[in-house]
Formats: structure tokens, sequence, C-alpha cells
């Protein structure tokens, strides 16, 4: 008896330290050749190769396979994500289940990438549709944009079946969590119905406040190419001279529009074949990554302290929000935002705006705490998207 | 000019290795709109003429292709249209063979009417290669394996187009050809098939257009007819140089017509040139100006060349003359581009109405008005005796 016991109690020992089976040599080296393919193709050769032998070792390398996922290399995953895909429904074709608790352990797992994840939860709930219920009132503040976005849905259709007495502070939760543009209008919507006040522009963290200059030169459309003086501006001081031979300097200008946009034309006057540029400060109480995302329906570059994140040519092809990202980090203090803004010289009428809205976020699309703006009118802190004048609404009124 | 033609066609003959049958890519066979199929359903509606129908998980302005039993159609989905699929059918059945998904990497930004589906995919025998807004690129085998990947933008980060892409990749000279017109790095690439590297690239002006090159074949060399709104370039498939331009393109959204020693563009609504080895002749042989095209792009068909605009017109001219048979007005604005076979031509507006003429006729026949109530921007695909429509929600198979 005594001997049993201990037979038992050894046998429960091993398989207590056994650790989970790793990944075979195959799968770790297929996976291995897929995150190694980079620019124009390079490493295709094997990659392909490398796909099937992945698929072929079927479900012991699915996790391996969502584990692999890395958000700073969309082209891998992209391997990645239809391998997966094909594992899954080969072991749904032979009648397999997938291993459900590994599934739900790594989509609660935020170390795991953002895309894997959201394929992790589609394939669980696909197999089990009670997980949607279970798993996503915990992603209401998740990293993955899918997984809030449905996270919030999700509790908006509860808050909406049940009437709780803390039903305005509960959408006012929701509202500081979400982030895409369509789910913050609604939200805001649900807000001020339920009696409490928001700010759209506060929540997006627009850059209200900022100093402007222009306009520069830039014949044939070509000013994007063109580095004027402003590109590496560390402050607003100087005179320089721009178009017509015109003494230039900068300009204290704020915006009081719900979505933080600067209508340049107002601001300098209309000008063709232009270029304008927008200094704001912004303050940080720490080093942090961060996204400058930028609106406008003409061509832009992106600075932050002197260096160039992120540059789009592209003149009137519509406004898409956010549709310029430049990622850079905000150094401890006080940090310099210059964002160039051209114009091109169509003649149509729907090709004048020349104007821009521009937020400091995290990669979320969410505020950074600690990060405000400096007023260009007076030197003083303010958050991002504050206005002293009520704000106005011209998105509305379209 | 006989021997010419003569050689011309004999090098496409010895080159098209798919079945008559197949529709592989955007405008099916030589980019035509034209099947040699027969017995093509005249009538169907929601519930009658329907071989089989499936539910798309996203919206698509591109069309489905069928290369033998395989039907191929990619859609995009997701709240930021991020979510971009290709899915294979059993062309016969409808069973779904497999849906494999990519993350967009590229941005996603488009005018509302379209999305990221907007490309129409290129098939051969071996498997499907599609191209998404987004510059994502897959080539799968017809099983669903993934043979290679590229992200576009990923390799030439300047490309933009807000309005959203759509030209479609095609195939040529065994390679794969990849029209990239955009705002920011522009070209025209050929890809090996195999690993998907590029052979050769070519910069082309930086000026947004949402044409597909034309094919064909002189002599030995295999010639690529690019139209923007900057005119017309002809590459060399295989090496990528410029073999001669012409002045006119036809705009930036339709694509014209290679027939024999013809070439219709949809220039001042549509114009008949003459074709041969060394380039387009100075002037039209006719103008049709009340041919107008707009989004989709003309067929010839017939001895007749039809265009559908986005008012809803149908005009029909005669190909020898250029001279009006007739154009009425049809409920509903045309995006899709008008395709024919065993003696009828399909009109399928937006509003997922399609309209039936007989060609034969020289007035303006209807046989049938088709309505499947819902939407549709993709031109349809005429294949093993079947059209198949693709519609804001799913795609049907129409006829026996």
């Amino acid at each position: 008896m005594q001997m049993r016991f201990w037979v038992v109690l050894m046998l429960l020992a091993a398989t207590v330290a056994t650790p989970a089976p790793a990944a075979d040599d195959a799968t770790t080296q297929a996976l291995q050749t897929l995150k190694r393919v980079t620019r124009e193709g390079k490493g295709n050769e094997d990659a392909g190769t490398a796909w099937k032998t992945l698929v072929s070792k079927g479900g012991p390398a699915l996790m391996p396979t969502l584990e692999a996922f890395e958000d700073e290399n969309p082209t891998a995953a992209n391997w990645l994500r239809t391998a997966a895909d094909a594992i899954a429904d080969a072991e749904k074709a032979a009648g397999r289940k997938l291993p459900a608790d590994k599934l739900e352990a790594f989509v609660k797992d935020q170390k795991f990438a953002a895309a894997a994840r959201r394929s992790a939860y589609e394939l669980l709930v696909a197999q089990d549709p009670s997980a949607k219920g279970r798993l996503l009132p915990g992603f209401i503040n998740d990293k993955s944009p899918d997984l809030r976005r449905d996270a919030i849905d999700n509790e908006l259709d509860i808050l909406e079946r049940v009437a709780r007495p803390s039903i305005r502070a509960d959408l006012e939760k929701l509202f500081v969590a979400t982030r895409d543009k369509d789910q913050v209008e609604l939200l805001a919507k649900k807000v001020i119905q339920n009696g409490g006040k928001v700010s759209i522009s506060e929540h997006f963290g627009f850059v209200t406040s900022a100093s402007l200059i222009g306009p520069f030169d830039g014949p044939e459309s070509k000013g994007f190419d063109v580095v004027y003086p402003p590109e590496t501006a560390k402050n607003t001081t100087g005179k320089f001279t721009g178009k017509d031979a015109a003494e230039l300097k900068w300009i204290p200008a704020s915006t009081a529009d719900k979505y933080g946009m600067f209508d340049v034309n107002g601001l300098l006057g209309k000008h063709k074949n232009s270029v304008a540029y927008a200094l704001a400060v912004i303050v940080s109480d720490k080093e942090t990554p961060c996204e400058i995302r930028v609106t406008s329906p003409t061509s832009v570059k992106i600075f932050l302290n002197q260096k160039e994140l992120f540059g789009r040519d592209e003149y009137h092809h519509g406004t898409p929000f956010d549709a310029n990202v430049g990622r850079g980090k905000l150094q401890i203090g006080s940090n310099v935002i210059v964002l160039k803004v051209c114009q091109n010289n169509q003649t149509d009428s729907w090709a004048q705006k020349w104007q821009f809205q521009m937020r400091v976020c995290d990669d979320t699309g969410g505020l950074i705490p600690g990060v405000k703006q400096v007023s260009a009118t007076d030197g003083k802190t303010l958050p991002l998207g504050f206005s002293l004048e009520k704000t106005t609404d011209k998105e509305d009124k379209k | 000019m006989s021997r010419f033609l003569l050689a011309a066609s004999l090098a496409f003959a010895a080159s098209h290795t798919l079945s008559a049958s197949d529709w592989p890519q955007f405008r099916g066979p030589n980019a035509s709109g034209v099947s040699d199929e027969k017995n093509l359903p005249t009538e169907w509606s929601k519930t009658k003429g329907i071989a089989w129908k499936a539910t798309l998980p996203g919206r698509g302005a591109s069309s489905p292709i069928v290369v033998g039993n395989r039907l191929y159609v990619t859609c995009s989905s997701g709240t930021r249209d991020d979510r971009l699929h290709v899915l294979c059918f059993d062309a016969t059945t409808g069973k779904q063979l497999w849906h494999r998904q990519l993350l967009a990497t590229g941005g996603t930004a488009c005018h509302p009417k379209t999305c990221m589906a907007a490309n129409t995919p290129v098939a051969d025998e071996t498997g499907v290669y599609a191209l998404f807004a987004t510059g994502d690129l897959a080539a799968f085998d017809a099983d669903g394996t993934l043979r290679w990947y590229r992200s576009l933008v990923g390799d030439y980060p300047t490309i933009t187009n807000a309005v959203g892409m759509a030209s479609s990749p095609i195939l040529a000279a065994g390679r794969l050809i990849v029209p990239m017109d955009n705002a920011g790095e522009s070209f025209l690439a050929a890809l090996d098939t195999k690993y998907g590297k590029n052979v050769w690239k070519v910069e082309r002006p930086r000026v947004i257009s949402w044409t597909t090159p034309l094919v064909r074949t002189v002599g030995n060399n295999t010639e690529l007819l690019f139209a923007g709104p900057k005119g017309l370039t002809t590459y060399d498939a295989a090496t990528g140089e410029t073999r001669w331009t012409f002045k006119e393109g036809g705009g930036s959204v339709p694509v014209g017509v290679l027939d024999g020693d013809s070439l219709y563009l949809p220039v001042g609504g549509v114009s008949k040139f003459k074709i041969d080895a060394k380039g387009v002749a100075e002037k039209p042989q006719w103008a049709a100006r009340e041919a107008r095209t707009g989004y989709s792009s003309p067929l010839v068909y017939g001895g007749k060349v039809y265009a559908a605009d986005k008012d809803g017109f149908i005009a029909c001219v005669d190909a020898k003359t250029g001279k009006e048979q007739y154009k009425e007005r049809v409920k509903g604005g045309f995006s899709a581009s008008p395709v024919a076979g065993d003696g009828k031509a399909y009109f399928l507006n937006e509003t997922g109405i399609c309209t039936v003429v007989d060609v034969k006729a020289d007035t303006f026949e209807v046989l049938a008005t088709n309505e499947l109530g819902e939407g549709s921007l993709g031109t349809p695909a005429i294949a093993n005796g079947r059209i198949f429509i693709r519609t804001e929600k799913g795609i049907y198979a129409l006829g026996r």
C-alpha cells in the first residue's frame, strides 16, 4: 500500500514537473523561417515550404503558430495567420476539437500580439459560442482594437437591455475606453442623453493650440520634398522669407473645433502651391512611446523633436480620420512637434481645403497620462483637447 | 498586316493553356468580357434560376473568377475594413473549399462606395493570386496552400490612394503583372509566380488610376497595354521596357478592348483605333460620343460595341461604323462592366438588377430584367454554363 502510494505520488510529481510539450524542431524551424521573410519577398523561397511543414504538423502546431505573431512584423503575421487558419480548418475537417483551454488562456494574455489574440478568440468562439459572453467583459480596455470594440459593443447591449441605476457612470466608463470614432460618437450621445457631459476633443487628445507659419512657395506642388527652415524648428523664434518674398513669422493659433481642426486657409490666407507649418509643444512627465496622428486632405510630414516620423504626399482624395500616423518617443519635459501641411494647385471646388487636425496618443489611440500641451498664446500647460471657448461642431453640420 | 495578325494569333494560341470555359481574370478571357459558353441563363430572381448561393464574410467590388471547377472571390470586412478574405468554392455545388484571411498592412482609407476587396484576383490551373487595395498580395495554390505573400506597402511605404485602389493583377508571359498606379511610389511590376519576387518593376506617373493592363502577343513578344490618365503605354512583358506610347488612354477607370487589329478605347465615349505591331493609329476610325462608359468598361460582341454608364444608359453602336444602334436608359447606374455570351449581353447595375439584351437585334430588345435584391459592384463571371454574380452579401451561381 505504502509502495503504491509512493509510485502514484512520483508519477503525479513527474506529470506536474513535465512542461507543456514544446514545439518540435521542425515546427520551430518553420516558424523561424516565416518570421525571417522581409521586403520584396526576400525569404519567400523557403517560406512556402515552411508554411506547408507548419500546417502538416496539425493541431500541435496551432498554439506555437499563434504565439509566433509579432505586431511589429505584419508580413510574417500574415504568413502565420493563414497557417493558423489552415491548421484550424484541417482539425475541424478531421473532427478534432481545438485546444479550448489553451486558446482561452492565450486570448486573455495581453503579452501576445493583438492580431494573434483576435484570431485565437475567433477560433475559440467558433467552437464554443459561450466563450464570447465569458471573455468580452475582460476586454474593455484591451490593446487589441477589435477585442476592445466588441467588448464595448457587448457591454452597451447589456446596458440597453437592463436599465441599471448606474447607467450614466457605466456609459462614461465605456466612453473613456472606446477608441473608434463612430463608437466614440455613439457613446458621447448616450452619455449626454443620460445627463452627463463629455468632450470629444479631450477624449481624442487633439492639439488645440499651436503656432503656424506660412505660406512658403511650393511651385508645381513640389513643396513636399523641399526643406524650408521651420522644418527643423526647435521653437517659434525667427523670421523667414515666404511666398512672394513676404516676411513670415510664427503666429499663435487655437481651435475650438470639436475635432481639433485648424483651418489653414482661414489662419494664413488661401494660397495654392504653398507650404505651411504648425508647431506644437507637448510636455510629458515621463519618457514614453507615442503616436502623433494627423488628419488632413493634403500632403503632410510629421516631425518630433526635429526627427521626421512620417510623410504622405497625396492631395484631395478625402480626409480619412487618423490616416497619417507618426510613431515616436516623447522625452521627459518639453517636446516639439512640427507638422508640415502642403497645398497644391488644383482648382476644383472640392480641392480648396487646407486644414489639419493632430492628436497625441498611445498605440491604441487613447490618451497618455501625464502628457499635455503648452498654449501657444500664453505658455500655460493645458490638457490635450482643451478649449477655452465653447467647442464648435463643423462635422455635425455637414 | 495579315502576316502580323497570323503571327499574333498563333502565338496567342500557343500560350493559352486555360480552358475556353474559364473566366480567370477581370472581364474574363482576354479581358474581353465575352465567353464562348452556350445555354447561358436568361432569367432569374431571388427564388428562381439559382444553382447555388453562398454568404460571403464581407464586401467586395471585385469580380468572382472561375478556373476549372474552382471559383475564387475576395472580400474585406471589419470596422477598419482591414480583414482581407480569399475564398474558394466548388463552382458546381457551391461548397466552400477553403477560406484564408490576411490582415491589411497598408492603409484602408477609401471612398465609401468601394472597399479593400476591389481588385479582381487572377487564377490559373495552379491557384489564385489575390491583390487587395491595401497592397497586400498573396498567391494560394488551388487547395488553399499559401505559396507566397507580399506586403507591397511594406516594400514601398509611400504607396497611397485614399480613394481606394482597384486595378487588377493579370498573368502574362508566365508572370504575375501587378499594376500599382497611385499617388506615392507608382509602378507596374512583373513578379515570378513561384516566389512572388520582382522580375522587373518600372516607374509610373504618380497619379491615381484604377485601370488594368491589356495583353497581346506580337510575334514572339508579349505586350502589356496599360492606360491611365496620362495616356497609354505599352510595355514588353519580358523586360518591362516601353515599346510605344499613345497620347490617349481613356481616363483612369474604364479599360479598353482589344479585338484583332482593333483597339476600342473609352475615349470621347468609345473610339475605335487601328492597332498594329508598331502601335495605334493617330486618329480613330470612328468615335461614338453617345457610348459613355464612366466606371464600367465597353463590351465588343456580335459586331456591336456596348457601353453602360453611371446614369443607367445603355448604348449600342455598330462595331464597323460606330453608327448608333440605340441608347436607352434603364433603372440604376452601372459600376460593373457588361459581359456577354450565347448571343446575350448582360448589364448588371449597382442595385443588382441585370438587364439581359438580345445582341442579334439592332434595336433594344430586352430579353429579361432580373433582380436579386442585393446591390452589386463587381463584374459578373461566365463559366461552365453559368453566370456568377457577387453581391454585397453573397455570391450567386445562376443557370443550370
